[in-house]
């Protein structure tokens, strides 16, 4: 817990934060706007097809701040610091994706607060508000279990996460059945359509191949983290440190 | 004495870059000095014994541990890395401290007291790193690496920005550590501090060992370097005539009042100066050999290669 402690402190700088919150934000302000000319009864219709097309604005500040987990100790060079004590290699890596977990799903939670406000403004059905925090904490830790690794392997990690989410989550995850599977937004999706009514809302676009499903969607995400934890205690008994 | 670091036919290379060469060496007790110019291939090696980077080629073990494969060693070897680099938002105590938790020792608040007091770093430990000037840093790297106690400590560069009683004080402490049995491996390109602290020289050139000893051993097996003696007298021109000629001496200079005589065997043309001297009725004053420091011995490694 000291290093996962760490870690996340290292990753709560405030600038940082605030403008990373402000981007897992957008669906909620966009909500906050658009709701204003929607009528009660589409209002529920109107949140559900924000969060599901808007809300992946929160993978890029998800990635941004994954990312850094290990990499900005790398870059700062004070990863001996952390490296060089007598800890096994997978309590390592298991520190450091909580780490990643908790830091993406603190802005989450801001994400989630001024959906939640937005919400509140307009009136709207909180039963649909809430899972949004369900889908919100399943990409946190999804996205957690991919880009810390990423951020430790990869000098240009950011750039390699952004390549993960435009061509594999946006591009060809849409075009080939199989690679919907991959895509940690739509597994998501999958906890949080099923938690809703979605009733009008043209999940299929979002969701691709994945079904909709809370279990099915969990064990998905328990798959993901110990694939990330896999690469990551690898990566760390294998690769140069520095 | 028990080799504690071995490093067997250790390579590594960087895409085409060879930072290191086929390098077999054993560290033990004591103080080691790594010497070499820039891009040698000290701090690589260095790296590479701490297991932050993979070798390409060869083994490295640490008490008996490969560091990569065994973290438990990481509860008796420590690095002070040459970066700069520390958690600037933390105080000095904090820094220690956290090396301290993650060293898993027992009270890490006194052994964290324990360890700057140490380095003489009590009056600033309650600041930010941030404001600590560049030899502060290093203290406090050093008290961070000491927390555990290490049998292995390495050194990358350690005096670097310390002020000259800072220095001093570190190299007390190293040698401290060395004479309890301690392997100390400290790299730096300050030759005078290196052999002030170091029983042992591992010289580095291009990646690969160029000598291993004690100064004496290094430069007494340097049978191409004729050795320097430089000769204070009343009549150097004199003596001069007297030496050119003499069984082992290969070349002398005249520089006003001094003499610079090159020999095969420095110990023997001290031998024979005196009589020398008698004959020509010229006095001399001083007689001291010119190239058996650490910074000779190590130029000729260089130039040599």
């Amino acid at each position: 817990m000291v290093l996962t402690r760490h870690l996340y402190r290292r990753l709560m700088r405030r600038a940082r934060v605030i403008w990373l919150v402000v981007l897992a934000s957008v669906p909620g302000l966009i909500f906050a706007i658009a709701g204003i000319d929607v009528s009660t009864d589409d209002l529920t219709e109107a949140f559900l097809g924000i969060m599901l097309s808007v809300g992946f604005t929160y993978a890029i500040a998800a990635l941004i701040l994954t990312v850094s987990t290990l990499r900005d100790e790398r870059d700062a060079g004070t990863l001996p610091y952390i490296y060089m004590r007598p800890i096994p290699r997978v309590s390592l890596a298991i520190s450091s994706l909580l780490a990643g977990v908790l830091a993406a799903a603190t802005i989450a939670v801001g994400g989630w607060i001024t959906t939640v406000l937005a919400g509140l403004l307009h009136g709207a059905d909180m039963s649909v508000v809430m899972p949004s925090a369900a889908l919100l904490l399943a990409a946190a830790v999804g996205y957690a279990a991919v880009f810390v690794p990423v951020g430790y392997l990869f000098s240009r990690s950011v750039l390699v996460g952004l390549g993960y989410l435009v061509l594999l989550e946006l591009a060809l995850s849409g075009l080939v059945s199989g690679l919907a599977q991959l895509s940690i937004w739509r597994i998501a999706a999958s906890i949080y359509v099923d938690m809703v009514d979605t009733t009008g809302i043209p999940v299929d676009e979002v969701l691709g191949a994945v079904a909709p499903g809370v279990g099915g969607g969990l064990v998905k995400l328990g798959v993901v983290l110990v694939l990330g934890l896999g690469v990551l205690t690898w990566a760390l008994r294998r690769r140069d440190a520095l | 004495m028990t080799n504690t670091v071995e490093v067997t036919g250790l390579s590594k290379w960087f895409g085409p870059k060879v930072a290191v060469s086929e390098v077999t060496i054993g560290f033990g007790p004591g103080v080691t000095g790594l010497l070499g110019p820039n891009g040698a291939g000290k701090t690589t090696l260095m790296r590479v014994i701490a297991g932050l980077q993979v070798p390409s080629q060869g083994t490295i073990s640490v008490l008996g541990r490969d560091p990569r494969a065994d973290s438990s060693v990481y509860g008796s070897m420590a690095l002070v890395p040459e970066d700069e680099a520390v958690y600037e938002h933390l105080t000095g105590r904090r820094f220690v401290e956290l090396a301290a938790r993650l060293a898993k020792v027992d009270d890490p608040k006194g052994r964290a007291q324990s360890v700057l007091e140490t380095v003489e770093l009590t009056d600033a430990a309650d600041r930010a790193l941030g404001g600590y000037s560049k030899g502060m840093r290093q203290r406090a790297k050093v008290a961070a690496a000491l927390v555990p106690d290490p049998e292995v400590l390495l050194l990358d560069e350690p005096l670097n920005g310390a002020d000259p009683v800072q220095r001093a004080q570190l190299i007390g402490l190293f040698k401290e550590l060395g004479a309890a049995g301690r392997t100390v491996i400290v790299s730096s390109h300050v030759l005078r501090e290196v052999e002030r602290m170091a029983d042992r020289v591992v010289a580095m050139v291009d990646g690969r060992l160029a000598a291993v000893g004690s100064v004496a051993t290094i430069r007494a097996a340097m049978t191409d370097k004729p050795r320097q003696v430089f000769v204070d007298c009343t009549d150097p021109r004199s003596l001069a005539s007297e030496l050119i000629g003499t069984p082992n001496v290969i070349g002398v200079h005249v520089n006003g009042a001094q003499l610079m005589i090159e020999a095969a065997d420095a110990r023997e043309v001290a031998l024979q100066l005196p009589g020398l001297a008698t004959r020509r009725g010229v006095s001399i004053s001083r007689i001291e050999p010119a190239d058996e420091s650490l910074e000779s011995v190590f130029r000729y490694l260089v130039e040599g290669r």
